[in-house]
């Protein structure tokens, strides 16, 4: 019997795979996201799509002309870029000019992404750096575009002028009050803040659809719980300096960040130790930045400062050994 | 963190790391060992780790199955003529594991003076020396693919303070139901074989490995251990089938004996350092024939499987017999085959062509298909930790991935590759696809030669 000699190929094992692609999780992050997008579109309208989009559009162009410039494969459809897209449009206010995004995401993929040689190697959280980028060249779309939430209003949102609510946060109770308008009539404020109805960020605002995602992470094993505890557990730390430390643990973006951008795999450490110190450090900054510094989302910042220590918390802790030293035999 | 819950009902199975792999075991699982004799053989000499053992016969030359036909006088072990006929060639073949080896071909032919390996009465009682000395001669190694020479292994140093037998009944490979078969068939044989290593070690007490994936084999061991009932032997053993969680590397020694008795056996160092010998079932049946029958190691049973064989087996092969006539004993393959395996999936070897030989070595032979097999490209790492998770030892093959990557293979040690016993579970699970293992061996390598460069200066 004659047999046809197959093209065979060669390699070590393991000659399989468990068939997780990043790819595969980065979709899955990006599914993860869409229910707060969802809740976004509810209470300030179709607008916000507009953001998200343009925001994933600037990402997406920049990362493909890296990646035409570099001579290899278009990265875009590996989720990445999609889900800087994703966590930038959901940092910035509702009310800004649809433009601007484009230009946040673009600039941000370039100076934090492609300068270091693309996805694995960057030191910064990326959709942040965008973020820093708009703040320092839109300063007063970044921080005045609010718009009051509220449903079925979806073809025409009111604008709601002045700052955001959480700017107050350091001036006292008094302020507080002032500064939070545009809750629904008759609810608490601690309620409106859990469930999103208040003004806000794009897709920070509702604790709620934030934690439905990011339970669908923790089921996948896509993420631990190790690094949200610990900045949570940070955060907690210093509420005794917030004039209302309920509000100030529901807002700010506190639970975005610490559940889709300090656990971003790159920026952040791998061991157990690393994660829980770099988790608390950026909760204590962020209260430092919120409470002393006045600057409403400061988990932004402190996600930042702490992308600059993983590094050398991947030095510092390391796994530990399963078996004792021996002698070698 | 949120396995807490999930501990399989108890069993025991190793700390740290770990996959679960899809088994594909129920392709060949259910077939039962069929023999299978092919019309030639090629026997490469080295059938062990170490040196290659000196052929003993020439061209020409009429040999009868069990005849020795390479000698171990210059280390190696002894090789045995797995078919009585006429050897046709002493030259150079392909060795699945050595590539290019030397290798002694056989025609097979009907002789009328062939051995029939009966029992030999009184083999219970032999002495300690004489029972390594028949597992010495008759070419056993470790069949669970390291092929290590057993009997060196059962020479314990005199200081060596050894109380427990392990029979690695795990085959933890998916695929890999070759052990799973004999232990189902054979398993007064294994038992009694353990009895011997044992006796030969001079331990009290052996536990047999099976994982829960395979609990009819476990019951088929503890019910051959209750008939035999061998605690109340002249060298009373007491014997016992645990059964742990299937995890993969849950057969690896140091796994293993961590999983069965808690104890750790030291970074790079051996099982005897707590007190421990791990054999493999097929080598305590080849241990037990080699005592009791005096048959040299000249067959072995080998799992043909993969989405890619039409019929998949467990066939019991002499030695030497070729891919080739194997395929078609297995009703031939697809051409969907992308990758031919000599032993499982996880840690077995890709082959370059079918023209390759069975050895003592080789548990399997797996035709697989694009489908179920990993051709993908990879990418930069990027720091999800799961190869961190995954590895049963705590080591580091990320550092060492991208530390190679840039050419600083001799700045990785402190993150393990000298340890790296290459079990895969990191490259499994990566989802970037790095090869991790291979990054490992780079790294090992050149520390190994470093190490013959330190040596050639000093
Ligand atoms: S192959 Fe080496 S590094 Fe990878 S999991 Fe196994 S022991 Fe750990
Ligand atoms: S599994 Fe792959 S991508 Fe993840 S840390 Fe390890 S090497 Fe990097």
């Amino acid at each position: 019997m004659s047999m046809p000699e197959p093209h065979l190929y060669l390699s070590t094992g393991p000659h399989i795979r468990r068939g997780r692609t990043t790819a595969d999780i980065m979709w899955l992050v990006n599914l993860s996201l869409a229910p707060a997008l969802l809740w976004a579109v509810l209470v300030f309208g179709w607008p916000v799509l507009g953001i998200t989009l343009s925001a994933i559009a600037g990402c997406a162009l920049a990362e493909h002309l890296a990646c035409k410039v570099r001579g290899t494969d278009s990265t875009v459809y590996d989720g990445s870029v999609v889900c800087t897209g994703l966590l930038l449009a959901y940092t910035l206010p509702p009310g800004i000019p649809l433009w601007m995004p484009f230009v946040g995401g673009a600039l941000g993929v370039f100076f934090a992404k492609t300068v270091f040689g693309g996805l694995g190697y960057n030191i910064f959280n990326v959709a942040l750096v965008g973020r820093a980028i708009m703040m320092a060249t839109f300063p007063v779309e970044m921080t005045t575009t609010w718009l009051t939430p509220g449903f079925g209003q979806i073809g025409g949102v009111d604008a709601l002028s002045g700052a955001t609510p959480l700017v107050s946060l350091t001036g006292g109770p008094e302020a507080v009050e002032a500064a939070i308008v545009g809750l629904p009539e008759g609810m608490s404020e601690g309620l409106a803040f859990l469930l999103g109805l208040r003004p806000g960020s794009v897709g920070e605002v509702s604790v709620l659809m934030i934690v439905a995602g990011a339970g669908f992470l923790l089921w996948q094993k896509i993420i631990k719980l190790t690094i949200p505890l610990s900045v949570l557990g940070g955060a907690l730390l210093m509420s005794p300096w917030s004039p209302d430390p309920v509000l100030y643990m529901l807002s700010g973006g506190l639970w975005l960040g610490a559940f889709f951008m300090a656990t971003d795999y790159v920026t952040s450490p791998s061991t157990l130790k690393g994660q829980i110190v770099f988790g608390v450090g950026i909760g204590l900054l962020t209260g430092m930045i919120r409470n002393w510094g006045g600057y409403p989302e400061g988990i932004c910042y402190a996600i930042l400062l702490m992308n600059t220590m993983t590094p050398a918390l991947e030095e510092w802790f390391r796994p530990p050994r399963t078996a004792p030293k021996g002698t070698p035999s | 963190m949120l396995r807490l819950f999930a501990s399989h009902h108890g069993e025991p199975t190793f700390a740290r790391g770990g996959i679960h792999p899809d088994e594909h075991k129920e392709l060949s699982a259910d077939h039962a060992i069929e023999p299978f004799v092919p019309r030639s053989v090629t026997v490469p000499v080295s059938q062990s780790l170490g040196a290659p053992s000196v052929p003993v016969v020439k061209k020409g030359d009429r040999v009868v199955r069990g005849q020795l036909i390479a000698s171990d006088e210059a280390g190696g072990v002894p090789v045995h003529a797995p078919v009585s006929g006429i050897v046709k060639s002493v030259d150079r073949g392909i060795h699945p594991v050595l590539v290019l080896d030397m290798a002694i071909t056989i025609e097979a032919r009907e002789q009328e003076d062939e051995p029939t390996f009966q029992e030999q009465p009184g083999w219970e009682t032999l002495p300690r020396e004489e029972l390594l000395e028949r597992i010495r001669v008759a070419g056993v190694v470790g069949l669970g693919g390291a092929t290590f020479p057993t009997y060196r292994k059962l020479m314990l140093p005199d200081d060596a303070e050894v109380d427990t037998l392990i029979i690695n009944g795990s085959e933890c490979e998916p695929y890999l139901t070759c052990d799973y078969r004999l232990m189902l068939e054979q398993a007064e044989a294994v038992v009694l074989g353990a009895w011997l290593i044992a006796k030969i070690i001079g331990v009290p007490r052996c536990l047999i490995g099976i994982e829960d994936n395979k609990a009819d084999a476990g019951a088929a061991m503890t019910a051959a251990i209750e008939r035999l009932a061998l605690d109340r032997s002249d060298h009373p053993v007491a014997m016992e089938v645990v059964v742990t969680q299937t995890k993969y590397p849950q057969g690896s020694e140091k796994q293993l004996i961590q999983a069965l008795t808690g104890r750790l056996v030291p970074q790079r160092g051996l099982p005897m350092q707590v007190g421990i010998v791990v054999q493999n079932v097929a080598t305590a049946f080849a241990c037990l024939e080699a005592v009791r029958n005096r048959k040299p190691v000249i067959e072995r049973v080998v799992t043909v499987s993969g989405r890619g064989i039409h019929e998949p087996k467990n066939l019991r092969v002499p030695v030497g017999t070729m891919i080739q006539p194997i395929i078609e004993a297995c009703g031939g393959f697809d051409d969907e085959v992308v990758k031919v395996l000599a032993g499982g999936p996880m840690m077995g070897r890709a082959l370059a062509d079918l023209n390759a030989p069975v050895t003592k070595g080789t548990s399997g032979l797996l035709f697989l298909t694009r489908a179920e097999t990993n051709l993908d490209r990879y990418q930069p790492c990027i720091g999800c930790g799961e190869c961190l998770d995954v590895c049963p030892l705590g080591l580091e093959p990320n550092k060492v991935s991208q530390y190679v990557e840039v050419g600083r293979a001799l700045e990785t040690e402190e993150f393990g590759p000298l340890e790296c016993f290459e079990c895969g579970c990191c490259s499994y699970s990566c989802p970037s696809n790095r090869p991790l293992v291979q990054f490992m061996q780079v790294a090992k390598a050149a520390y190994r030669h470093e190490a013959a460069k330190q040596r050639t200066h000093a």
